[in-house]
């Protein structure tokens, strides 16, 4: 029996379970020091000086490090503009401004962390404020004053779609809707905090023990900041408790690395420790991206779409993260799953100094999906159509071109998902549980798609290495892979997958993982693509290995680069592009309660309709569209993070609120649809991010059926839905 | 601007007094630097925000009868100060005869929380937002305060001064809340409003309490008391009498209401606006009101067929 396809236990389950796993705030060395981050605590100022003299002199603290103490004080994943530590002493220009409150200014390693923090404490900074910008349509203006004064606007990304005229066809379209929709931002949120330890490992390298998503880009940039050679640099990631894109940025990483390879420079090497508090995690790293999207949509009276215009803009905060990536992701999705023939789309990422933003699982597709499916919504009802049958008029097919000029890759499912959502509600009643006259019911539909991998252009492949042991039978296979189990249970899955290649039980798989030092690069734990690009680079050096097997080599081992089709950026010009080479589809439907006098939503049963191509683990994947689903009915209903003249208002748990046990919608049924994907593993597609995508406008769409107000902005959380029912 | 310094608690000393005498003692000599504590559900998290950095911390909860819960059919109930929530929902005399009490407590926190926090503590917090002091308010609460002069007793509704401030003095310590037996036929209701439904705390809290009274025109006496709408918890005096002086009646319920939403002073906070506050303080008490009314008569009714 093929073990593709089994919920066999995760490996990790156990350690997990009893407590025994490490994730990194749970790793001490011995003789370890402490590290505390003085972080800048404003949105915009130049840093005049920086006196760390009576830091210094307090008994215990054993070295203070700033700007000057960085060789290349720079990073970022996308465009080196950051800087790891903000002040005077760099050689590049700027590096002593601060651009937002999470900017990092000093470096404080202590006998203990009350040391360290009361040490941070008598650090004494002269910031010279700046005026600052906390709304992107102005940061946007050509006189305003620029963040980055090497460059010429704070618009550092601008992507442009030309298709057909969309003049024309609005012309000619019987119903045109138009709306500006905004997306709040939205706090990763996950348990663990960002932790870890740095050590000079035995063979001299720099080593980080941190959660990240990409061991090898970590060490990228770890590497470039301290001047190194890659090979000196040496990152390892333990238990990782959840990411969602935002482990992708740095946060530790350099600062860890510097202070460890600093105290061994000066001749005093000790490993060096550090546990963000919930605070500093919430200050300290990236959020999603708020956009402003602005949406005109035609369509014929029998509802086949004509043309779709947008402009999008998103609030990058101080720095590029991965600005850039997710712009392009929303780019492309905001005009949804849908064949359009004529698209214009203008997007721009803009520098601010509100909290930085970056990856957060859907990269981009939230924000596009919210405003597509909500147009196509608003469509469906000025039409009088069904919003199902509106949706299955237009949907991309096998062949269908994309905004971007080209066809999607083979395996267009979706179609498909939107039927299987709407054909598992209609169960549902339309009545509200009797006893409770404040209740009025909703159901909305929505559908979405996203890419699996690295899209536009960006490099990308993944690698394994297989080794096989034994004599006349294989005994041991060794699997290395540097791929990041986030929690997702990605390692669970690499192993029932060479398991499967190797036709041999999961006993004898033996994963070696996220160790730059015993791993090749495998790209990030990102974009949906690690079961993709992991499984198909796993299958390679299996195959590999067997065959030098077969040749009687003993140990057998391969190493197998895997590489997908390749994929284009946007034309400057036109936006033409091949964009990607796989996709995931998703459609859901949801039921909800509106209570009139309180404004809070009921979210009684969600459907979700997801093709993941084939299902590796079906019981992870089940975890996954659960997870995906409560984290977005978070972001749709009741996550409201708070920013005000670039100030974060919500930086606790306490006042920035997740949803709890009690908040999770009453069912969510899982379809796990499997229409295989023509080149992914045994079929499989990404599919960790896709459940995320519809749950916002479908929400949307069913508090409209209960209300009869469309809402433009969320979260619906009940003063928002409240105000908007009582003027 | 990040404040708190400590992933965990910074350092303190533990103290932890034989006798009421020796914890007042402690408690009068280090009056600036100490603090009793029950559960510590308030005290921990301020001390890991650095709002609070006390020395000591002086855990009374070992006191003679700090863990008792009494029922005295006579007289009423008396709950030790050290008493967890857990245990009030679950003693059956408070079922019987406090359920309104009960369900407060079961709406703060989580199950975790309330196997630590106590029903005197969250008193002592005085937080406008706490949810079991409504009911206590109801049930005309006093708290029995122990000092090196002896025991003081306190009407709760003379106890709160302001957000976090009480009458009590340095040196002494709530040993514990006793409820007079409720009046007869009494029924309670308890509605929170939070962000989340579990462990957020109240936007708004809503405890509303009614019994029949022959000496009220209406033949009826209700409590209406208000959670974070005002410094202190809100007695909705006006609300009261309303109820007590006309026939009730969805019309007057409704005049209730309104008269409870015009005597709060709500604030803005991140968790919500003043304005949004005080129509749920208007909608949620219409409601909780017509709750206790329809419990009131379903009760009327039960008791004329088991005649």
């Amino acid at each position: 029996m093929s073990i593709i396809g089994q919920s066999v236990p995760r490996l990790d389950a156990l350690g997990k379970v009893t407590g025994q796993a490490q994730y990194p705030g749970d790793i001490s060395l011995p003789n370890q020091a402490y590290l505390k981050i003085l972080f800048a605590g404003r949105p915009h100022a130049v840093i005049r000086s920086i006196d760390t003299s009576q830091a210094e002199a307090l008994p215990g603290v054993i070295a203070v490090f700033t700007a000057k103490d960085m060789p290349v004080n720079e990073y970022g994943l996308i465009m080196p503009d950051q800087p790891v530590l903000c002040g005077p002493g760099s050689a590049k220009p700027y590096t002593d401004h601060v651009r937002f409150e999470g900017d990092q200014v000093a470096l404080v390693v202590a006998e203990s962390e009350e040391i360290a923090t009361r040490g941070r404490d008598l650090i004494r900074v002269v910031y010279e404020d700046l005026p600052i910008l906390s709304d992107p349509v102005q940061a946007m203006q050509p006189e305003s004053p620029r963040l980055h004064p090497e460059r010429d606007s704070n618009v550092f990304c601008h992507y442009r779609i030309r298709k057909g005229d969309v003049e024309a066809a609005f012309a000619a379209a019987d119903v045109i809707i138009e709306g500006e929709y905004r997306t709040p931002y939205q706090e990763h949120a996950f348990l663990q905090p960002e932790a870890g330890v740095s050590y000079m490992d035995e063979q001299g390298r720099v080593t980080v023990i941190v959660a990240g998503q990409w061991t090898h880009e970590d060490q990228e940039q770890i590497a470039h900041a301290l001047g190194l050679p890659l090979e000196q640099v040496r990152v390892i990631y333990p238990a990782i408790g959840g990411a969602f894109g935002g482990r992708e940025d740095m946060s530790v990483q350099i600062v860890l690395a510097l202070a460890a390879w600093r105290l061994a420079q000066r001749g005093t090497p000790r490993p060096v420790k550090i546990v963000w508090s919930r605070e500093e995690s919430i200050v300290g790293h990236h959020k999603r991206h708020p956009y402003l999207i602005r949406a005109k949509w035609g369509a014929r009276r029998d509802g086949k779409l004509l043309a779709a215009q947008m402009e999008l803009i998103a609030d990058a905060g101080g720095y590029a993260y991965t600005s850039t990536k997710v712009l392009g992701n929303a780019t492309l999705m905001c005009t949804g799953p849908y064949e359009i023939p004529n698209v214009m789309v203008d997007s721009y990422a803009v520098y601010t100094n509100n909290v930085v933003t970056g990856a957060f699982r859907g990269f981009g597709g939230p924000q596009a999906a919210f405003a597509a499916e909500t147009q196509i919504n608003r469509l469906a009802q000025a039409l009088g159509l069904d919003p199902v049958e509106i949706r299955l008029k237009n949907a991309l097919q096998e062949g269908s071109l994309l905004s971007v000029g080209t066809p999607l890759p083979k395996g267009v499912s979706i179609t498909q998902v939107i039927e299987q959502a709407r054909a598992a509600s209609l169960k549902w009643a339309a009545e509200p549980p009797p006893g409770a006259p404040s209740l009025r019911r909703g159901v909305g539909y929505a559908a979405a798609f996203k890419n699996v991998g690295f899209s536009f252009g960006a490099p990308e492949q993944c690698t394994a290495a297989v080794t096989l042991y034994g004599g006349r039978e294989i005994e041991r296979a060794v699997v290395a892979h540097a791929g990041a189990d986030c929690g997702q249970g990605a390692h669970t899955v690499m192993a029932q997958m060479a398991a499967e290649a190797l036709h041999l039980p999961l006993e004898r798989i033996e994963m070696v993982v996220s160790d730059t030092a015993q791993t090749s690069n495998s790209g990030s734990a990102s974009a949906s693509r690690l079961t993709f690009m992991a499984g198909n680079s796993i299958k390679g050096a299996c195959e590999q290995a067997l065959q030098k097997w077969q040749a009687e080599e003993r140990p057998a081992a391969a190493t197998y680069q895997y590489r997908p089709p390749k994929t284009t950026p946007y034309d400057p010009q036109t936006g033409r592009a091949e964009p990607n080479f796989a996709y995931g589809y998703v459609a859901q439907a949801v039921l909800l309660d509106v209570d009139v006098e309180t404004g809070r939503i009921f979210l009684r049963q969600v459907i979700c309709a997801d093709d993941v191509g084939r299902a590796v683990n079906p019981q992870q994947v089940q975890g996954q569209i659960e997870g995906a689903v409560v984290q977005a009915s978070g972001y749709a209903i009741l996550e409201n993070f708070i920013t005000q003249d670039g100030r974060i208002r919500t930086d606790k748990l306490s006042t920035y609120l997740i949803p709890t046990i009690l908040d999770t919608p009453e069912q969510v049924e899982s379809l796990i649809l499997e229409y295989a994907d023509p080149i992914g593993p045994w079929g499989a597609r990404g599919m960790g991010e896709m459940p995320f995508l519809p749950l916002t406008p479908a929400i949307i769409a069913a508090v409209h059926e209960a209300t009869g107000v469309w809402f433009h902005e969320f979260p619906l959380t009940p003063e928002r839905v409240l105000r908007a029912l009582k003027p | 601007m990040i404040r708190n310094t400590h992933p965990t608690l910074p350092e303190f000393e533990y103290i932890r007094p034989q006798s009421v005498g020796e914890a007042c003692d402690f408690l009068t000599r280090h009056a600036a630097d100490a603090r009793p504590f029950l559960g510590g559900t308030d005290v921990f998290v301020r001390m890991r925000d650095g709002v609070l950095n006390p020395k000591y911390l002086v855990d009374v909860k070992a006191l003679p009868g700090m863990q008792e819960i009494r029922f005295d059919p006579q007289s009423g109930l008396t709950i030790g100060a050290a008493v967890n929530m857990n245990r009030v929902i679950a003693a059956a005399e408070t079922r019987e005869h406090y359920p309104l009490l009960a369900d407060a407590c079961r709406s703060v926190a989580s199950y975790q929380l309330r196997s630590r926090a106590t029903v005197v503590g969250n008193i002592c917090n005085a937080s406008p937002a706490g949810d079991t002091l409504g009911a206590c308010l109801a049930f005309n609460g006093v708290l029995h305060i122990q000092s090196s002069q002896g025991v003081r007793q306190e009407l709760l509704s003379n106890f709160f001064r302001g957000p976090g401030k009480t009458t009590l003095q340095t040196g002494e310590i709530a040993a514990a809340l006793f409820l007079p037996l409720p009046h007869a036929g009494s029924q309670g209701v308890y509605i929170k409003l939070g962000r989340n439904k579990l462990s957020d705390l109240s936007l708004v809290g809503v405890t509303a309490l009614g019994y029949p009274d022959p000496g009220a025109p209406s033949g009826y006496r209700f409590r209406l008391i208000l959670a974070s709408v005002a410094p202190t918890p809100l007695i909705a005096k006006q609300a009261e009498d309303c109820l007590a002086a006309q026939p009730v009646t969805p019309a007057s319920i409704q005049e209730a209401a309104r008269l409870a939403s015009e005597a709060c002073a709500p604030i803005d906070d991140v968790r919500g606006s003043a304005r949004y506050r005080k129509q749920m303080v208007k909608n949620l008490s219409a409601r909780a009101l017509t709750s206790v009314w329809e419990k009131l008569n379903r009760r009327g009714q039960n008791d004329i067929s088991s005649d």
